[in-house]
């Protein structure tokens, strides 16, 4: 149900939303659009979007040219120096641990610590050594914690956080490891405001999702793999029964490691949680049929760029049938392009996926008619991804009293707009991160190809919720490792309750802390002197407080 | 020393009543203190230990008398003289000794061949698709335990009915039925430096009790309560009963708590706590070496817990298990890769022990899965399920493994039916 206003939601653009809508003030849309077109409100930022305009400054949000923020793109390398690598450089430093670990284990046979050669470990699995790329790997997880509180292109580092999830791979899975910094610079950030197709045909090729989907492992039935054949040729050919042997024992290395058949996981993901969705209409029929089309799409030895590669031989040439389309015997790569191509613009995929965008930026239910806008904008401008979330944006249901601090806040949304709120900076070790992964929501580690919901049900329990209290008193406190902050210059001391409470409202919560908030805060500042632990205790408790953990 | 579960949650609702609760958590309150009904009543736990990595089965729980387990193992086969016999066809790791008084009387089993009908030997996959409950298909977003607690309801409501030791909650126990993580029982709940815990505690329950709305409101009841239960019950303090000695290390702490809070009568219904270090691709060793200290930490913590437990053990069933077991061949670097088939163990009230259950399938190359793995005879889910349905009183079973039909026929039998 959409209420009568079609002219003046075409009429937005040039007029505040808080006049097209009575019960949003201004300063109630400005604390709004922050709270879900970016990690939440930094200091005196309410104030400021609140001169431009809420619709304008989310009009510049989404108008940047680049997701990257000029200004902090030129700082952020020297404290992660992970930025100045290549995914070249990354596989260079995996095959070498993996050689070191392999020497290490020759050298000391007896030594029960001694990691394993070949295999990364996977949870409860023994841990390699501490290494270059496991600090890497940190690297990367707080990167993300660095560029969403101190980024000027909030709303660009919000998409990147969504794709990232829709196009979930988990960095524990073997050789995803060393492919993820390149899959988050090179396949999810470029493409993050830009073609759903690009982004969808981006993250398809990428090695970090062919391995973690296994799709570097599927090939036709019965294909066999050159050197395999090479070899069965040499075993027929072979004279003596030294040589024999010696090729019977490489024949059965290599038939070991040779991946035998079509598998399908990619392609169940593909249809179910990357386009289509699991109501998008399709059958085990489609899914096998899609596994056939994207055999040969795999991974490059690390020789020959650890890149993306097609096989041929891995290929099924045979014909195939898909939705309804048809893919004629003798195809190659192309046909899986073809296919990706097609899923993009699908309308199941447009409504699918319109309808999760509006999830995370509007409501966990997501409301028809901002699905509606999402999908038309997408019919009308190819997919173009800015152009969905600005329709999102300028709907009515953004705007609507009964969505505005409807979605509780994800641990992550939490933590930042928790030192967003209180001007923290992020320092480059893994100190934060880790306090993300006690919420429950640790960076790159989801395991399941789903990502992280984004509905209250899954982040709401009683365990969790002690633990965002007892991150918000140390983070009150000054205390929250990872976290530099000057409290002093966002609620100074005061020994005036009141004055106390008005500046913790006023900076953290738009002016819209509940009564029941204050009284309740004030209470507990009554027997304290200190103005210090009178300020900790009250911005720990408006912090860890209700309130703060919807948006 | 024991108090009754009810006569707490008594005390708790009429302490929360003080703090003006709303009526939504009151009618919890009350139903708390409801009359409790079977499987609650009973007071029965299952406690699940996964050990991630993939253990050896054929090193834990020997089959000594089949001639391909000595050939195909010539460096890291358990030697015969130090097998301990359990049926004269299978044994027991040394190091796992201090387990056979409850093997004797009956109360610990042993299912070996078991495994996962999904040959994936990706720890990833694996243990994803043991946890989920549904081999196969990676989009489950819940775990079985949950799933349990999800569809069996009339169990009496309280917040440590499903309960995880560790920093984060295990896919096992995840879903939309409440379930609590607790790293540690010492420190669970609102930390305050240099001040008074209870009353930052209080602080932050009278924040959410007049703010907070739906889930947010709600959660943070059963946060609070479940501080208070903790901090009345103080379960910590207890010594461990009987002299029993639990190993250092993650392990044993986690089944020490776990008796804890059992002892401490809070509705534990669903325990789970997992162990690593089981993925021996190099060096396994034998009688002595990695694998052994591994299997003798296992084999010295469920001996503390069940000589702690003492008589409360016939309400509690200890469940074993790993993602698939390892190659039945040794390989190059006197270690095993992964394989399919496991062994898991079954110890507590109710079992029927002193046996090895399930199908044997033999060690033979043309009895293997693959012609390498042991073949798996039965699926995790009719294990599971038999456990959930005569330890638990589950009646649900299709709904907590969905897509998987299961029942007595299916059962391989290790508790007494």
């Amino acid at each position: 149900m959409r209420p009568p206003l079609c002219l003046l939601a075409l009429a937005l653009p040039l007029v505040s939303p808080a006049s097209a809508q009575a019960p949003l003030s201004a300063r109630d849309s400005a604390f709004h659009v922050l709270n879900r077109l970016a990690w939440g409100p930094a200091p005196g930022q309410v104030d400021a979007v609140l001169r431009e305009g809420a619709l304008a400054w989310a009009e510049r949000q989404l108008g940047v040219a680049r997701v990257d923020d000029p200004k902090l793109a030129t700082r952020l390398p020297e404290r992660f120096p992970v930025l100045a690598l290549r995914q070249a450089d990354f596989i260079q430093l995996f095959v070498a641990q993996q050689q070191q670990q392999q020497a290490a284990a020759r050298a000391q046979p007896d030594d029960p610590m001694r990691p394993q050669p070949g295999v990364p470990p996977a949870p409860g699995t023994r841990p390699a050594n501490r290494n270059e790329l496991r600090d890497l790997g940190s690297q990367t997880q707080q990167l993300v914690l660095a560029r969403a509180t101190a980024s000027e292109h909030q709303a660009a580092e919000v998409l990147v956080d969504f794709w990232f999830n829709h196009f979930n791979v988990f960095y524990g899975k073997g050789l995803v490891r060393p492919y993820l910094h390149s899959y988050v610079e090179e396949a999810i950030r470029p493409n993050a405001l830009g073609k759903f197709e690009d982004l969808l045909i981006a993250t398809a090729r990428h090695p970090a999702m062919l391995f973690y989907l296994d799709n570097a492992q599927s090939v036709a039935d019965g294909a066999v793999p050159p050197n395999l054949q090479r070899l069965q040729q040499a075993q027929r050919q072979a004279r003596r029964p030294g040589q024999a042997a010696r090729t019977d024992s490489m024949m059965r290395r290599a038939q070991q490691r040779m991946p035998t058949g079509i598998n399908e996981n990619y392609a169940r993901e593909l249809l179910e949680l990357h386009t289509l969705g699991v109501d998008g209409g399709y059958t085990q029929g489609d899914i096998e049929e899609i596994a056939r089309i994207l055999t040969g799409w795999g991974i490059a030895r690390p020789g020959q760029g650890a890149g993306f590669v097609y096989s041929a031989w891995a290929h099924d040439r045979g014909a195939k049938t898909v939705l309804g389309m048809t893919f004629p015997a003798g195809g190659g790569e192309d046909e899986g392009v073809r296919l990706l191509q097609a899923l993009a613009s699908h309308p199941a995929t447009m409504h699918n996926v319109s309808a999760k965008l509006c999830g995370r930026l509007v409501a966990d239910a997501a409301p028809d008619g901002c699905i509606d806008d999402a999908v038309s904008a997408w019919r009308r401008t190819g997919g173009e991804i800015r152009e969905v979330v600005r329709a999102i944006v300028h709907s009515q249901d953004f705007w609507a009293a009964a969505n505005v601090g409807s979605k509780v806040k994800t641990p992550l949304e939490f933590v930042l707009s928790a030192v967003r709120a209180v001007g923290g900076t992020v320092d480059d070790t893994p100190r934060l991160s880790a306090a993300v992964t006690r919420l429950g929501q640790p960076t790159y580690l989801k395991t399941e190809p789903t990502g992280y919901q984004e509905t209250q049900e899954d982040w709401v329990n009683s365990g969790a919720l002690l633990n965002r209290m007892n991150l918000a008193m140390a983070l009150a406190a000054g205390l929250l490792p990872g976290v530099s902050v000057n409290l002093e210059a966002v609620i100074p001391r005061t020994a005036d309750r009141d004055a106390l409470l008005d500046a913790i409202d006023a900076r953290l919560f738009g002016g819209k802390l509940s009564r029941n908030t204050r009284s309740a805060i004030a209470a507990e500042l009554a027997d304290i002197r200190d103005p210090q632990t009178m300020r900790a205790m009250a911005l720990g408790l408006a912090l860890g407080g209700p309130e703060f953990q919807r948006q | 020393m024991t108090v009754s579960r009810r006569a707490f949650m008594r005390g708790g609702a009429l302490a929360l009543m003080s703090f003006g609760l709303d009526p939504l958590f009151l009618d919890r309150a009350a139903y708390a203190v409801a009359p409790l009904r079977q499987g609650a009543a009973r007071g029965k736990t299952l406690v699940c230990l996964f050990q991630r990595g993939a253990v050896d089965g054929l090193s834990m729980i020997v089959p000594f008398s089949d001639a391909a387990y000595y050939r195909d193992r010539p460096r890291i086969a358990i030697p015969r003289n130090r097998v301990i016999n359990l049926d004269d066809q299978f044994g027991l790791h040394p190091g796992m000794a201090g387990l056979m008084p409850w093997w004797r009387d009956g109360s610990l089993a042993v299912v070996h061949a078991v495994g996962s009908p999904t040959s994936t030997r990706s720890h990833f996959d694996a243990q994803d698709y043991m946890e989920s409950g549904t081999p196969g298909r990676k989009s489950t977003l819940d775990g079985w335990g949950n799933r349990y607690c999800q569809h069996h309801t009339e169990h009496v409501e309280t917040p440590f009915r499903a309960v995880a030791f560790g920093p984060q909650l295990p896919r096992t126990l995840a879903g939309s039925a409440p379930a609590l993580a607790i790293d540690d029982l010492r420190t669970f709940g609102v930390q305050n430096r240099g001040g008074s815990q209870d009353r930052l505690s209080r602080a932050f329950e009278s924040l959410y009790q007049g703010s907070a709305t739906g889930l947010l409101a709600t959660s943070s009841h059963e946060g609070f309560e479940a501080v208070r239960m903790l901090r009345e019950a103080d379960p910590s303090r207890n010594p461990a009963a009987n002299g029993a000695q639990y190993p250092a290390g993650r392990l044993g702490q986690s089944l020490r708590q776990i008796a804890q809070l059992i002892r401490a009568d809070l509705g534990l219904e669903i325990a789970f706590a997992d162990v690593g270090g089981w993925d021996t691709h190099v060096n396994q060793g034998a009688d002595q070496g990695q694998l052994s200290q591994r299997l003798g930490e296992l084999g010295r913590a469920l001996t503390a817990f069940a000589t702690d437990m003492g008589e409360h053990m016939a309400n509690v069933v200890v469940l074993t298990m790993s993602e698939f077991g390892r190659t039945v061949r040794e390989n190059g670097n006197a270690g095993t890769d992964h394989g399919r088939a496991t062994a898991m163990m079954v110890l507590g009230g109710g079992v029927q022990g002193g046996k090895v259950h399930g199908r044997w399938p033999g060690l033979a190359t043309e009895q293997r899965e693959d012609g390498r793995d042991l073949t798996v005879t039965t699926d995790f889910r009719d294990l599971f399920g038999e456990i959930l349905a005569r330890h638990l009183g589950a009646r649900d079973l299709g709904a907590v493994f969905p897509g998987h039909t299961t029942g007595a026929e299916a059962f391989p039998g290790v508790m007494r039916g």
